[in-house]
């Protein structure tokens, strides 16, 4: 009889299923950063990292010519976008890693494309939703994943970086918030083209981040947070997120 | 405001409604998909009690499924991810249901406070247990008679006795309803052992021993799928209270002595305009409930801002009078046999 209570269905009642205990950030769940795996791995994620935050810095320089009044203050959100390249170039440093920039360039370039694209047409929308949506959501969700399984230098150096981004105003959400009433349209076919290109670039890196212990799956999930977030911030409401989500999964 | 952290009884279920709800994108996803889908604000709706007060609350689908419960870090996540969107919302109380405080309690959640940049607040969350309890207990004296069983001389057996739900049941029936015997039974000796002598009464049994003994049956603990009991041995009449999760009893008992009834189901008096409860398989999704959920709507009429139910065995009969007299006040009974509600009051 003990046996058939042994196969009761976890209940409301607790303690009938068994504790499991594996805490965020137990040995038991950090890489081995000393290996040549991790570290061809780190050659790529770290070049990506870098590499998006050098596109952040130019974005935000090119969009400041585009709203002139508002340049300078532009300038100031580049700056720190460079302060945390600089950041992220010293973990690849602390590991012994040389950052494999030319992937890194490649790996950015359809959306490097469309954010020059709309710049040379004068789309303001789509750069922002370019860069202060979907780049800033994509680096947001990376770092949160990646402080779990970091090395202690990188951890730090990424919590920084992650309180930077909390601490300064999203410049592009506020604008979009502002202009919603006639952007709507236009934001929404710029996510149609991009938001599927973010998606490729996931399943792009999937497998270098699992060396990394960061899971597709939980990459996948803190985007579409951080994604949400900032639409549900710019006033859409929870169907037209919805409607929009829509076109990373098809 | 309260909040309700739900989810669908099944994956199935989850993608018809989600494609009602025109989430589509969630909708046609597989299950990985829905590994990675963020907690969705699905529905808001507002509550006013017979004391006229009126509270406005928020329901949120955690879009954690069963089918999730084998993937620990995913089923994890899911729970945590909803808790910060409550707390990011401002909710003052939210109650963990379904499968959301078992996970929250067998994954050892607690350890997990830092979620992104949110710092959860215990203090605005509940598991509800307080009132779920209260509502078992209130659903035994209340039906028991009305089968032709006096329970003060019936042997009642609970299953899943010490448990934070379990042990609440012992002591009110041990010491407010005053039952023949109590049969504690339960799958660790040490617990029960202990759940005993702090009674100060009640006897151990096994399953097998309880149940050709038993006039009524608290499950707080669901049957295992592959569990058959022979319905034969079993008393005629005989109660049925299913306390468990998923609800799963009636599909195990069908002799016409033994009367089965949804445990831990409350009904408003008045219809309510949300759609949720139909994900719960409510009778009258209108009006009837988890008392897990109705435990945040009772906190935030009573200004009650705390996490009222959290750990294990801290439900306290003062807790249970609390609730209950909160239960009545504010409109709620309890669900009764043959789908007759009667005022917990009465």
């Amino acid at each position: 009889m003990t046996k058939i209570i042994e196969q009761f269905m976890p209940t409301l009642e607790s303690s009938e299923v068994a504790v499991i205990d594996l805490p965020d950030g137990c040995s038991a769940n950090l890489p081995d950063f000393t290996t040549e795996a991790y570290k061809d791995a780190y050659s790529r994620i770290n070049a990506i990292v870098i590499e998006g935050e050098q596109e952040a810095h130019d974005n935000y320089i090119s969009i400041g010519t585009l709203l002139p009044d508002k340049a300078e203050e532009l300038k100031k959100l580049a700056r720190m976008e460079l302060k945390h390249m600089r950041g992220f170039t010293a973990c690849g440093k602390n590991l012994g890693v040389e950052a494999d920039m030319v992937f890194a360039k490649e790996f950015f370039s359809g959306l490097h494309g469309n954010f020059q694209k709309a710049l040379s047409e004068g789309h303001l929308t789509t750069c922002f939703l370019i860069q202060a949506i979907l780049i800033e959501a994509f680096a947001i969700s990376a770092y949160h994943v990646y402080i779990r399984v970091a090395d202690p230098f990188a951890k730090k150096i990424t919590e920084g970086v992650v309180q930077d981004e909390y601490l300064h105003l999203n410049y592009g959400q506020e604008w979009l918030k502002a202009n919603l009433g006639h952007c709507k349209e236009e934001l929404m076919k710029a996510n149609k083209e991009n938001l599927p290109l973010i998606r490729s670039m996931l399943d792009e890196v999937s497998k270098d981040a699992s060396t990394l212990h960061m899971d597709r799956e939980e990459l996948m999930e803190e985007f579409m947070i951080a994604y949400q977030d900032s639409l549900n911030e710019i006033g859409l409401d929870n169907r037209e997120i919805a409607r929009m989500a829509l076109a990373a999964v098809v | 405001m309260f909040g309700l952290i739900g989810h669908s009884t099944s994956f199935d279920d989850a993608r018809r409604k989600a494609m009602e709800l025109g989430y589509d994108h969630i909708a046609e996803g597989d299950l990985d998909v829905w590994c990675s889908a963020p907690p969705q604000l699905v529905e808001d709706v507002k509550i006013v009690s017979p004391t006229g007060k009126t509270i406005e609350g928020t329901y949120i689908d955690s879009c954690f499924v069963p089918e999730m419960l084998s993937r620990f870090k995913t089923a994890r996540r899911k729970v945590l991810n909803a808790m910060e969107l409550a707390q990011k919302k401002g909710i003052n109380i939210t109650a963990l249901g379904g499968f959301t405080s078992i996970i929250f309690e067998n994954f050892n959640l607690l350890q997990h406070r830092q979620i992104r940049n949110t710092t959860l607040q215990w203090e605005r969350f509940t598991t509800g247990n307080t009132h779920t309890a209260w509502v078992i207990c209130r659903q035994l004296e209340i039906n028991a008679p009305l089968i032709g069983i006096d329970l003060s001389k019936a042997r009642v057996a609970v299953v899943g006795a010490t448990g934070d739900i379990g042990s609440a049941v012992c002591r009110w029936l041990s010491q407010r309803t005053g039952v023949g015997e109590l049969l504690l039974v339960a799958r660790q000796q040490q617990p029960l052992e202990e759940l005993q002598s702090e009674l100060g009464g009640g006897r151990i049994a096994t399953l097998e021993q309880a149940m050709p003994e038993a006039d009524a049956v608290v499950w707080v603990a669901s049957m295992p799928r592959t569990l058959q009991i022979d319905s034969s041995i079993i008393k005629n009449p005989c109660l049925m209270i299913d306390g468990g999760y998923p609800k799963n009893l009636d599909t195990k008992f069908d002799s016409l002595g033994i009367k089965v009834l949804k445990g831990g189901i409350v009904e408003f008096f008045q219809d309510i305009g949300w759609n949720m409860m139909q994900l719960a398989e409510m009778e009258k999704p209108q009006r009837q409930m988890f008392a897990c959920f109705a435990e945040a709507m009772l906190l935030e009429f009573e200004n009650c801002h705390t996490n009222f139910s959290w750990g294990r065995n801290n439900i306290t009969l003062e807790k249970m009078d609390f609730i209950g007299d909160a239960s009545i006040r504010h409109g709620f009974s309890t669900l009764n046999l043959k789908s007759q509600f009667q005022a917990a009051a009465a």
